[in-house]
């Protein structure tokens, strides 16, 4: 019984972080029509956020609070030097957001060195929980996680300018010849995805073993839940988190990393092959 | 006119690829034929790429296929087969053919994938493809499979730097011509009208998922002959081949040197690589950063590539019209004249 | 010469099935009635008409688009379908071709069911269709435009017969040329698309119909954005294709003048349901069309 509340746990810290990646991606797409191959290297410079801020003596809650923001920044200047110059040439923005996770991995890997870091976790010890030690800190992400997903989809669903977006990303030209400034929402939108995949990383920093490696494995987890889910739906982000989320973890406790994998992907494409557009049909 | 110079230069730039080993040392030469063996590897992107419009984050799958077969075989892992190098060609130009053959029809499936949905379907499968290596103890696991037999020429003794250079300038010439001949065919045609309108060109009557799967194999052979060349040259074969990293360098390589023009992207593999070989002594780990940027300044101001317009072709010849036929008047939306 | 014929023809007989012409040569004569004999040979020996829809039924979601909607064309005749916007044209063209599967009710092209099958395999049953937008392939060339739709005519049109030229390359060859006189861009062969004008660009794209050399024709708003002198001469190219070539038209169209123009009968849709049909004097004065209508009809 321990190893399945155990099990379940951990499912839901490595969905809900997954989910917070997801969320990132989908807002981009969503809202911009540009799929951000650069995504992992913001999780992972939101991570290294934390190493230079606990490096240099501050708190983990600072840097967990500069993390997003420096991110936004970031992703704010990317968007202005790079992506609204090749809106309207969809594949190319592909292979431009590569260009720069190669470039910022790279700049990392240089500033860094290719080594691990490692961040001390904040909240050390266990608590008991239903009759297993479970740790501190996961618990945390996982409140964390759910935080923000619920405030992202509360800004989304309840706010004006969340109905805004929404329209937007239902019909960009109309909502353009409403008056929406649209490249205003555009840069926003891009600091905004950023700014979440940065806040996953800074959180999962003391977890996860940080190097100029990591972005891409949550990269392909987190395309392959927005490929499941749907590439337009924040539910589809949910739903897609979930199920790898799920899917992996529980396969994990039997397989080994490696044929975990290659057996999520494998189940991944199953679903894409039925479903092109993901399971909620891409539409919303 | 100004096309003109396209084939003028490309044919300029075979011609100097054909000589330049004669002036090469030994081991340059043997470096040289390293860089043209990405260049066929460049031409298989650039042929379903360009072609066809197909972005593949994968295409090293097929060019680790290729290179894997050859080092199972010459490495005896496959008695049935012998040892031979040609043998090993043959299985590194099947096994990748079957390969792209099977993965296309999975991805060119009914309501086709978008092309962005693609790459990163290609990407998750070079990913997992990598994954999937390192745990098959038969390819050689984690480490991979060293010790591949060089190429051997007619009196059995190892193939110098030089000679491998002409055998891997042959081959590559064979691929970009038989590229080209697709390319310039009807089949081309069609090809370049999937890419440009996929739904318009099925409703012509064209099985738009045959075709893909086709020109997806072909380019699976093609990648396959670089592997195999590669293998033979360099002796070890390891997983990270068959990831995205490769993968995602030859789609540098094809966008910086021109992903429309065959000779351009051939080209790009050979200046991207050459100049990584001058410039990161030089710049040391600061070469990646700077590649990362050129590709990215190119993606963005310089789509058609830095070559794409020099080298470009002119139209193939059978689309000549006969100077008689444009002085004949009859059209459709002018006011037809009166007496005929 | 024989454009003389064809404006003479659209001019006198508004009522297709009259054979009388007022001043006729002998030859249209003669055409006249080798046409109504066609048409009586197509009767008496029950050829299956050109196109068939069969209570075909559409929906999206919960939005009934398409409501058992039938009617026929036959071989060798020509209807226009009116109907305001959303009525369903568009996805009626749409189940045809193959695009979208009806949900109910059955479409068949020259007595052959094709509902279901992708639209390549529909296309090669002799169907050809210009789409609202404009279907001209932007990077490529004049010519190498015409030529997709042409050798996608031939007897095979795979891959590895199409590397090889596909069947008849020299006759393919003429027939590109008669095109591209006909478009008036023979001197324009090479020029990528981008940069003919907007008129060039509508001649290419009836050229690349005729190219693809199919008994049926689906014309979706075919003169959308059209001067009132491209208006004409397409309403003549239409109707020569029916009366010289026998090929089945099916148009759909917002524009009366270019409707009345064309003489044909007429099918008015709205909300999916046929709701009359008939000549363009009868369809005009129906009260339902009025109704649905308001006003538009002259």
């Amino acid at each position: 019984m321990a190893d399945v509340i155990a099990l379940f746990l951990d499912t839901l810290s490595f969905t809900l972080t997954l989910l917070l990646v997801t969320l990132g991606l989908v807002v981009i797409f969503g809202m911009m029509n540009v799929i951000n191959m650069a995504h992992g290297e913001f999780f992972l410079l939101g991570a290294y956020v934390v190493v230079v801020v606990t490096g240099a003596g501050g708190s983990f809650w600072l840097a967990l609070v500069l993390a997003p923001l420096v991110l936004a920044f970031i992703g704010f200047a990317l968007e202005w030097l790079v992506i609204r110059h090749i809106y309207h040439r969809f594949i190319d923005t592909i292979l431009a957001t590569w260009g720069i996770s190669i470039a910022l991995k790279q700049a990392i890997t240089i500033m860094f060195g290719p080594g691990l870091q490692s961040v001390p976790n904040p909240l050390p010890g266990t608590i008991d929980l239903a009759g297993i030690e479970y740790p501190l800190y996961r618990l945390f992400i996982m409140a964390m996680g759910l935080l923000l997903a619920a405030g992202t989809y509360l800004v989304f669903f309840r706010t004006p300018i969340g109905l805004t977006a929404r329209g937007v990303i239902a019909n960009r030209a109309m909502s353009a010849s409403l008056g929406i400034n649209t490249r205003r929402l555009d840069w926003a939108t891009f600091a905004f995805g950023a700014a979440l995949a940065g806040f996953a990383g800074a959180v999962m920093a003391p977890i996860m073993s940080v190097d100029p490696q990591m972005g891409v494995g949550f990269l392909v987890p987190s395309f392959l839940a927005v490929l499941v889910g749907g590439v337009n739906s924040l539910v589809g982000a949910l739903l897609g988190s979930a199920l790898i989320g799920g899917t992996s973890t529980g396969l994990s406790a039997y397989l080994s990393q490696a044929d975990t994998q290659i057996l999520v992907f494998l189940l991944a494409m199953m679903v894409i092959r039925f479903f092109p557009n993901g399971l909620t049909g891409g539409k919303r | 006119m100004w096309f003109a110079h396209g084939r003028l230069l490309t044919v300029l730039a075979w011609v100097a690829l054909f000589i330049l080993p004669l002036v090469l040392s030994d081991w340059n030469a043997a470096l040289f034929a390293q860089y043209v063996t990405y260049g066929i590897f460049a031409l298989s992107l650039a042929l379903i790429w360009g072609g066809a419009g197909i972005l593949s984050f994968g295409q090293a799958i097929f060019f680790g296929l290729g290179a894997c077969s050859m080092a199972l075989v010459t490495l005896g892992k496959l008695p049935l087969l012998g040892d031979s190098a040609w043998v090993g060609l043959l299985l590194a130009l099947i096994i990748p053919t079957l390969a792209a053959a099977v993965l296309g029809w999975i991805l060119f499936q009914g309501r086709a994938l978008a092309g962005a949905q693609l790459g990163i379907v290609t990407l998750c499968a070079a990913f997992v493809a990598e994954i999937a290596a390192r745990r098959w103890d038969f390819v050689g696991g984690f480490n991979g499979l060293f010790g591949i037999p060089p190429m051997t020429g007619l009196d059995g003794d190892i193939l110098s730097g030089f000679a491998t250079s002409y055998v891997v300038l042959g081959a590559a010439l064979l691929s970009y011509l038989i590229a080209l001949a697709v390319l310039r065919s009807p089949l081309g045609t069609v090809l370049a009208a999937i890419r440009n309108n996929e739904s318009r060109t099925a409703h012509f009557g064209y099985d738009v998922r045959l075709y893909k799967i086709f020109v997806f194999a072909l380019s699976g052979a093609l990648a396959g002959l670089a592997g195999a060349l590669f293998a033979l040259q360099f002796g070890f074969v390891s997983p990270t081949l068959i990831g995205f990293g490769l993968s995602t360098e030859a789609l540098i390589w094809v966008a910086v040197g021109g992903r429309g023009v065959l000779m351009a992207a051939f080209l790009g593999a050979l200046i991207v690589r050459s100049s990584e070989s001058v410039l990161s002594s030089a710049l040391d780990q600061y070469w990646l950063l700077a590649l990362g940027i050129v590709f990215v300044a190119t993606v963005v101001f310089a789509p058609q590539g830095l070559l794409g317009n020099v080298l470009r072709l002119p139209s193939p010849r059978r689309f000549a019209t006969p100077k008689k036929l444009e002085e004949k008047s009859r059209s459709v939306g002018q006011v037809e004249p009166d007496a005929k | 010469m024989e454009s003389l014929q064809s404006r003479r023809t659209s001019d006198a007989s508004r009522d297709p099935t009259s054979a009388v012409d007022a001043g006729n040569t002998v030859e249209q004569a003669i055409r006249m009635y080798a046409m109504t004999a066609q048409r009586a040979e197509n009767n008496e020996s029950r050829q299956p008409p050109a196109l068939e829809v069969v209570g075909v039924s559409k929906s999206f979601g919960g939005l009934v688009v398409l409501d058992g909607l039938t009617f026929e064309l036959e071989r060798g005749a020509m209807t226009c379908i009116l109907g305001p916007n959303g009525c369903g044209k568009t996805t009626l063209f749409n189940l045809i071709t193959g695009a979208l599967p009806p949900d109910d009710g059955e479409i068949r092209i020259r007595g052959v069911s094709v509902g279901g099958l992708p639209p390549h395999l529909i296309s090669r049953k002799g169907v050809v269709r210009k789409f609202q937008v404009p279907g001209i392939y932007p990077e490529l060339t004049v010519a190498e435009n015409l030529e997709v739709p042409l050798v996608a005519g031939g007897p095979g049109n795979g891959p590895i017969r199409l590397l090889f030229g596909g069947a008849g390359a020299k006759a393919n060859a003429e027939r590109r040329n008669e095109l591209l006189e006909l478009c008036g861009l023979s001197r324009k062969f090479d020029t990528p698309v981008a940069n003919l004008a907007h008129g060039e660009r509508q001649r290419l794209e009836i050229a690349m119909l005729l190219a693809r050399d199919s008994d049926l024709l689906l014309l979706d708003e075919p003169t959308a954005g059209m001067s009132a002198a491209e208006t004409r001469a397409v309403a003549e190219l239409v109707v020569r294709l029916r009366d010289e070539h026998g090929k089945a038209v099916l148009v759909i169209e917002h524009d009366m003048a270019f409707v009345r123009e064309l003489g044909c009968p007429i099918i008015v849709m709205v909300r999916g349901r046929v709701i009359a049909s008939g000549s363009y004097q009868t369809v005009s004065r129906d009260p339902a069309v009025i109704a649905s209508y308001l006003g538009k009809a002259r």
